[in-house]
């Protein structure tokens, strides 16, 4: 039987945990053959950081109130919404992640874009509704609608806080190797820059910048892909077997690469890394304050559905990326040496794949657009983080409401805080293997916000102490048992063995949180005062 | 009355939406695990007795059919009625 080596198993749920983040997945082992910065790259960067500087200012104008900086009024369109959506998930982590292990391993790389998909359906069927009718500026509102507000505020504030946090490190170590290596600049003036531009970015234009900079990063990145894979089935003129007939003769692993191999290794890994997957969408903050953006129930559907339509065709284009690498890179000296590695690593294949089948001038732009995911995607966290900090953590922690503009005010000096913070840990993390705080961050999502936000939803049964434990629960147990994983504990910390066998704990984090959920709330039911479930809001979704 | 009847209407409106969107949620669920325990048993089975091909392989069709089944069935809750 033939054997994964454990280095490409790591490889692959790195990249598992780095898809709608970003940049993370990139391994920067920089070569003199790019180093060197291209004219065009940095003419299509300079082109980027004006024009999202410019949509901030734009967008600064009408940032007056909490609801237009954190949610752009609800006024965001299910089209616009849509492309966003799809933006958040057509990250430089997918983009770059996902060809890499493609290029690396074949097939396994499509597994995690098929689970990625699947996730989707669920936020739509479960979630995204719901969240559009109940909440304003974050997942806690419909939390409260039928708990008490202060003990679930401090827990959402807390769990968002936690997760925007773990992704903004990875995020901003994996831009500062990225934009170094792509611009030929030195790894702390990329943290900076890009934490600069971050920084001014989400304070001054809030939500509808962030939105805005997706759409046009959706719109380019898929332009980009759907070029270059144009680009390559012109090569193979327009015949897959061809294609496949080159990649598999080029790929040391031959027809293997057509076949699901690493995450065929261990079944309960893969499940509980897929339900992981397929659960944490729905739970990630910046992914549900989307659905604050929109005007009404409709457009939340309507967007998830122009999301799902986006996101699985820059997939689809991504695998003809992913096995026109195989096909025209390896063996190329330009772009590999004689083992196959990718020059600046495998992650860097379609920039590479760009420069083969388009010049230098399709590569520049395809790196350009790769730090315009990032700066998107960041600002996107920032706003979540922020939200989450006014509305949940200074709320529940208070105890009062706040007016306007403390709201925005508050949010802001939120924002600035997450960003500065992002910088100094960037900083701080250089050269450090952060992937594993996206698997941490994953599995609080779909083990703590997740199964509240179901129950909260679904069953009138639930009660304060029952969710507040529960979601306890949810996000100590994550965290512990990722920690106690064979990443964590065996690769970073160097324990030795690892106590728990699993990457991902979601097969048995989620259940745990729930039965933790539905156990305290039958123990002892709340005070009749403490429901507001009367709300006709609420009602209607439940069964 | 015509508001009450609305309203009654639209819960109940509500309330079949609310069934069926479980359902379609354990749809896709079934259909992900099955796509997943697909894949794993053919990467096993191709262990054995080596695949020769250069077309689509069992694992990219099942992959692309959870691909496809998820992009149907988020439009098709789309395009149904739901009464807002």
């Amino acid at each position: 039987m033939m054997r994964i080596p454990r280095n490409c198993m790591l490889l692959l749920l790195a990249t598992a945990f780095t898809v709608g983040a970003d940049g993370s997945a990139y391994s920067a082992q920089s070569a003199p053959q790019i180093r060197e910065a291209d004219l065009s790259t940095i003419a299509f960067f300079v082109v980027f950081a004006v024009l999202t500087l410019l949509i901030s200012f734009w967008a600064a104008r009408r940032a007056t109130s909490s609801s237009e900086y954190l949610t752009a009024g609800s006024s965001i369109s299910s089209g616009q919404n849509g492309l966003a959506i799809a933006g958040d998930y057509m990250s430089a982590g997918a983009f770059l992640g996902l060809s890499g292990a493609i290029y690396a391993s074949g097939l396994d790389g499509m597994f995690l874009a098929a689970s990625y998909l699947a996730s989707w359906p669920i936020v739509l069927f479960l979630v995204a509704e719901p969240l559009r009718r109940l909440g304003k500026y974050s997942f806690a509102d419909v939390l409260t609608h039928k708990l008490r507000e202060r003990p679930i505020r401090v827990l959402a504030g807390a769990s968002t806080l936690v997760i925007v946090s773990f992704y903004l490190v990875a995020q901003m170590v994996g831009a500062g190797e990225l934009i170094s290596l792509l611009f030929g600049i030195g790894y702390g003036p990329a943290v900076i820059m890009v934490g600069l531009l971050m920084i001014v970015f989400s304070t001054l234009g809030g939500m509808r910048a962030a939105t805005w900079v997706q759409i046009i990063k959706a719109v380019l990145m898929i332009g980009g892909s759907a070029m270059i894979a144009t680009l390559v089935m012109i090569r193979f003129g327009f015949n897959v077997s061809d294609l496949f007939k080159t990649a598999t003769s080029n790929h040391p692993g031959g027809n293997k690469i057509m076949d699901i191999r690493g995450f065929a290794q261990d079944a309960i890994a893969t499940l509980s890394l897929g339900v992981g997957i397929l659960f944490g969408t729905a739970g990630l903050p910046h992914i549900l304050m989307r659905f604050f953006t929109v005007s009404d129930e409709r457009a939340a559907r309507v967007s998830v559905f122009y999301a799902t339509c986006l996101i699985g065709s820059f997939f689809a284009m991504l695998f003809v990326i992913g096995y026109g690498s195989i096909a025209l890179l390896r063996g190329d000296a330009t772009y590999a040496n004689a083992s196959g590695a990718l020059f600046g690593g495998n992650n860097l294949a379609p920039i590479h794949l760009a420069r083969a089948v388009g010049g230098s001038i399709l590569a520049g732009f395809i790196s350009a657009v790769a730090f315009a995911t990032i700066l998107a995607v960041v600002s996107g966290l920032l706003i979540a983080g922020a939200s989450s900090a006014a509305n949940d953590l200074v709320v529940g922690l208070s105890g009062r409401q706040l007016d306007e503009r403390m709201r925005l005010r508050i949010s802001r000096i939120a924002a600035m805080a997450l960003g500065v913070l992002g910088i100094l840990l960037g900083l701080a993390c250089e050269g450090q293997n952060v992937a594993y705080l996206l698997a941490l961050a994953t599995a609080i999502a779909a083990s703590a916000n997740f199964p509240l936000l179901l129950l909260a939803i679904y069953w009138d049964g639930l009660t304060t102490r029952g969710a507040v434990v529960g979601g306890t629960v949810g996000l100590v147990s994550s965290v512990v048992l990722t920690a106690m994983g064979p990443t964590i504990w065996s690769k970073v910390l160097g324990l030795g063995p690892a106590i728990f066998p699993y990457d991902s704990p979601a097969l048995f984090t989620i259940p745990l949180t729930l039965l933790v959920c539905w156990l305290v709330s039958i123990a002892k039911a709340e005070p009749e005062e403490d429901w507001r479930l009367a709300q006709p809001a609420v009602a209607q979704y439940l069964e | 009355m015509r508001k009450t009847a609305e309203v009654v209407s639209s819960r109940l409106t509500a309330k079949r939406l609310g069934a069926l969107r479980f359902r379609l949620a354990i749809a896709m669920i079934v259909s992900y695990l099955a796509m997943m325990a697909f894949v794993i048993h053919s990467a096993r089975q191709a262990t054995q007795t080596a695949v020769v091909t250069s077309d689509f392989s069992p694992a990219m069709i099942a992959l692309a059919s959870c691909m496809a089944f998820s992009i149907i069935l988020t439009g098709l809750f789309v395009l149904m009625r739901h009464g807002d």
